[in-house]
């Protein structure tokens, strides 16, 4: 008798190849992404002619003028200034805040471990619902926010409506949301310290402050980066927030670039100029997720050397 | 740590009860507002002692709104149904799409493997609309504009990414040894695949694709752009409600509230499973 | 028939060569320990017999069928992992039943030759338990009554006793030559444990970065290992090893001892005036009285019983350290000053720089 049983070899056109398989395997999920990769392409190529929707007639490509128009554009260089101006202020409150919660609730306990579940409900409520929710709250009429802004001696603060408090409102919505995303991945990252140098620290009498400057805030570090540049990525592409609060208002004042684009495309309906917004947008995020991305290979190899 | 003065632990209470009440606020608000009229809403100083009513969210089911204006037909449910069908409908084409695809980047070493799950991951930090714009004219083009299913092919762009890498580090968890024992036990790659390894990864795929459905449920900007309203998912539709004039707020608050109750409802059921998709999403990748 | 050969295997990991030019034969029913060290190679080796991974190089034939390219599941051999590989989510009795069911075995033939691979293996009872549930002896137990219950003709044992404790590992090393011999398989066991593989092995590879050392029967690695190295891998305790240079006269071939000349019998010519080592096995060395011819003068320093064997510990003239190992219940020294004889035909001579055994060409000829 045949060890390799002739009748349990099925033919061997039936059987796919194991060098083929893998490629089969993930060519479903390719072929999606590859559709769209295409519209990338396109953008790309719009954003080198002058091409606006209701002026078929003057398509013409441009090469970078787009682009060049920009370093004399007002408009851009304040998109440009109040996208990095949000990015930058909310993941520095975002990551001071999460950092603090965090601390608070580390220890293990009913109470702490109930709050943190509770913090879980802004982040997964929807960016652009929670913005109607605060827009509902800081209504001149009727919100509780502005009643209680009257209460402290500011009255008619106008929150969202007025130029000059905008920004603070969008991003206040925007802490809302997001800080608990850090606060997770913080607390999941104090959670998974070692133990051994703080009880060694505290048998020393070791200053809390340095233990928290000197052993916590470096063994969290990889933890903190990685929730900075997903945070920092995400908010320097906010959209939701800040549409449905105020469409990017009152004037423009808070036209970060997806919002700038977005009126570019449906109201100016200036596909170039957007296009190249875009583009930029996306050089600048490139630029953050591949040092995400490298920072992430060294950690994987750090996270494996030790396993 | 276990050694605090009763100052301090008053202070940490202090700050704890400051931070639920920033966070819960907001919530415990509009649920408030949603069961009020617009002459409790109206009140000043507000109150939260009223008499609750249902009728916002009778009015919202039955698609009858009465304004200042009159009354104003607007389908409530009907974007509550798109939201559901699209979310679900999403994930379960990621699913199949991206759990075949996660096992053969976790245990197949392939050439250019790397480069490719990194190339997917990275469309998770792409500006929605560079895509978007084109593709809105594309999809006049080829006639998926306004339809699901050019909806759910761009809501992949959510969901993949987060599938793959997800559940990936799942396969990845499971021993190569113990599938090695089933194939060497006479089963082909297909019968391991399928009585090993997924029921293996199981609560893993179910974390990324409760993840992936509330990240594509409170997706805003790719139904602004792509959906007209009989399309659109409660993002979008709530945001038409607010815009519309004369809508009472209580009714503005009940639909809020109806919408982001099932993604609320869906953290709270599986808040372990979200917790462990989220650090594994940002931490291991 | 399930013979195994493989032929010039090559298998290398990002351009390191994990295996290098392995042949082996392995003839019907025989049992072939493949033993040494961690990374010497020797898991990656039964992975490829069992065809979950490829080799770069080199066919494997079983049955003298070269399978090189056939699928694993096709190979129909059966594999116990050393960290047990069970399928966390079935029952004992549905990880055993596995091999079965890929046979589309009909459902009472399934519980028929779970059972009675069960009662051999002593695990009847714990059938219906997760492998959660399960303590290591019986995660170990289950994992290999899997192996076995297709009947597999040809077995791989990848180090199945690594992770159960000593007691067990012993009761098993009793048990299981008793076990594969009743399934009459050809079997390659994987271990880093000396006694397992002395008392499991028809023959023994000894295996070392990559490659096979040597290949004997467990007594001719015993007595006549091939390099220093192999002769400190078996034995308990370790072999002791001191610096000679023979020298030869009219009566015979001498090593210096310790100021004593001691004649060696039978050591090869070759080794006559070059720096060597002599291996001497604990229990080749005796105490004896002072005025034996060729006695070597001692210091005991400790005495350590070992179950059926004493050990002691002792200290030359020069301050070299040398273990003695005798029967137990068998006098000792008498006092701290002792003199040891030494048992020169199973004495050992290796060259120094190379490490390899200096053999006389009779013992060559078996070695090889």
């Amino acid at each position: 008798m045949s060890v390799v049983s002739a009748q349990r070899r099925p033919s061997s056109g039936f059987r796919i190849s194991k060098r083929v398989l893998p490629y089969v395997l993930s060519l479903p999920a390719l072929l999606v992404c590859i559709g769209i990769l295409i519209p990338f392409l396109t953008a790309a190529w719009y954003s080198l002619h002058r091409y606006r929707l209701s002026q078929p007639w003057g398509y013409k490509f441009i090469w970078f003028d787009n682009y060049l128009n920009f370093f004399t554009d007002p408009k851009f260089w304040n998109t440009l200034k109040i996208s990095l101006t949000y990015a930058g202020v909310t993941v520095v409150l975002e990551l001071v805040l999460g950092l603090a919660i965090a601390l608070l609730l580390q220890k293990r306990s009913t109470v702490n471990n109930f709050i943190s579940i509770m913090l879980l409900l802004p982040l997964m409520t929807a960016p652009a619902l929670a913005a109607l929710m605060w827009k509902l709250m800081t209504n001149p009429g009727f919100g509780i926010l502005s009643y209680l802004a009257s209460l402290i001696g500011l009255q008619d603060f106008r929150w969202a409506s007025s130029p000059s408090t905008a920004l603070l409102t969008v991003v206040l919505v925007d802490v809302w949301v997001y800080t608990p995303f850090i606060m997770i991945l913080l607390l999941a990252g104090l959670r998974s310290l070692p133990t051994q140098p703080f009880e060694a620290a505290a048998l020393d009498g070791v200053p809390r402050s340095f233990v928290f400057f000197r052993i916590t805030l470096p063994m969290l570090m990889p933890y903190i980066l990685t929730a900075t540049l997903f945070r920092l990525l995400d908010s320097i592409q906010q959209f939701d927030i800040i549409y449905a609060m105020t469409q990017g208002g009152p004037g423009d004042t808070l036209t970060v670039f997806q919002v700038e684009a977005y009126l570019n495309f449906f109201q100016s309906t200036n596909v170039g100029r957007s296009a190249a917004l875009m583009i930029i947008l996306w050089a600048i995020t490139y630029l953050l997720s591949n040092i995400f991305i490298k920072h992430w290979l060294r950690l994987r190899e750090r996270a494996r050397g030790h396993g | 740590m276990e050694h605090s003065s009763p100052i301090e632990r008053v202070l940490r209470a202090v700050a704890l009860t400051l931070v639920v009440l920033f966070f819960m606020f907001p919530i415990f608000w509009i649920v408030l507002m949603s069961f009020q009229t617009n002459e409790t809403i109206l009140r000043i100083p507000p109150s939260v002692v009223f008499e609750p009513t249902l009728s916002n969210y009778k009015a919202l089911l039955s698609g009858r709104l009465e304004t200042a204006a009159g009354t104003l037909e607007l389908n409530f449910l009907r974007t509550l149904w798109n939201s559901i069908f699209l979310s679900v409908t999403s994930v379960a084409v990621s699913l199949l799409l991206g759990v075949p695809a996660a096992y053969a980047f976790a245990r197949h070493k392939f050439r250019g493997s790397e480069d490719i799950a990194f190339t997917l991951l990275s469309f998770r930090f792409a500006p929605p609309l560079l895509v978007l714009l084109p593709l809105t004219i594309y999809f006049q083009q080829i006639g998926l504009a306004n339809t699901y299913i050019g909806l759910i092919w761009v809501y992949q762009l959510i969901c993949l990414p987060l599938i793959l890498w997800i559940v990936r580090g799942y396969f990845e968890d499971i021993s190569a040894d113990i599938e090695y024992a089933y194939r060497i036990g006479g089963h082909s790659w297909f019968a391991t695949f399928r009585k090993i390894a997924l029921p293996l990864a199981g609560p893993g795929i179910a974390a990324a694709g409760l993840l992936a459905f509330i990240f594509a449920w409170n997706n805003f900007v790719f139904a602004l752009v792509l959906a007209s309203a009989d399309k659109q998912p409660v993002t979008v539709g709530a945001l038409a409600f607010v815009t519309a004039s004369g809508i009472q707020y209580g009714q503005i608050a009940a639909a809020i509230v109806l919408s982001i109750t099932p993604t609320l409802a869906l953290a709270l059921y599986a808040q372990r499973y979200l917790v462990e998709g989220l650090s594994l999403g940002a931490v291991k990748g | 028939m399930a013979s195994l050969e493989l032929q010039g295997i090559v298998k290398r990991y990002k351009g390191q060569a994990v295996l290098d030019d392995v042949s082996l034969t392995v003839g019907d029913g025989e049992t072939v320990v493949l033993f040494g060290p961690s990374g010497s190679g020797k898991s990656v080796l039964l992975r490829l017999i069992a065809g979950v991974v490829d080799p770069d190089a080199g066919r494997i034939l079983i049955g003298g069928e070269d399978v090189t390219e056939v699928d694993a599941e096709f190979r129909g051999v059966g594999m116990a992992f050393q960290n047990f590989a069970l399928f966390p989510h079935m029952s004992a009795f549905d990880n055993i039943a596995t091999p079965l069911e890929a046979r589309k075995a009909r459902p009472d033939a399934i519980r028929a030759g779970v059972e009675s691979v069960a009662r051999l293996l002593k695990i009847g009872h714990v059938l219906s338990h997760k492998p959660r549930a399960l303590s290591n002896g019986q995660k170990q137990r289950t994992a290999l009554a899997r192996a076995l219950a297709g009947e597999p003709p040809l077995l791989l044992l990848d180090d199945p006793l690594r992770n159960v404790d000593a007691k067990l590992r012993f009761e098993m090393r009793l048990e299981l030559p008793r076990l594969l011999a009743t399934r009459g398989a050809t079997v390659v066991y994987v271990t880093q444990d000396y006694k397992e593989a002395m008392a499991l092995g028809d023959r023994i590879a000894v295996m070392a970065q990559g490659g096979i050392r040597q290949l004997g029967t467990p007594e001719q690695i015993y007595l006549e290992p091939a390099s220093i190295e192999i002769a400190r891998l078996f034995g308990d305790p370790t072999i002791n090893l001191l610096d000679v240079k023979p020298s030869r006269d009219a009566r015979g071939i001498f090593v210096g001892l310790s100021n004593v000349q001691v004649r060696l019998d039978g050591a090869s010519e070759q080794a006559v005036g070059r720096d060597c080592v002599i291996g001497l096995r604990p229990e080749a060395l005796s105490f004896v009285g002072p005025d034996t011819a060729g006695a070597i003068p001692v210091t005991v320093e400790a005495e350590t019983p070992l179950n059926e064997k004493v050990v002691t510990l002792v200290r030359t003239v020069r301050g070299r350290e040398i273990l003695v190992s005798r029967p137990a219940g068998t006098p000792g020294p008498a006092q701290s000053a002792a003199h040891l004889a030494v048992n020169a035909k199973s004495a050992l001579l290796f060259d120094r720089a190379t490490g390899s055994r200096i053999g006389s060409g009779r013992r060559r000829e078996v070695a090889a």
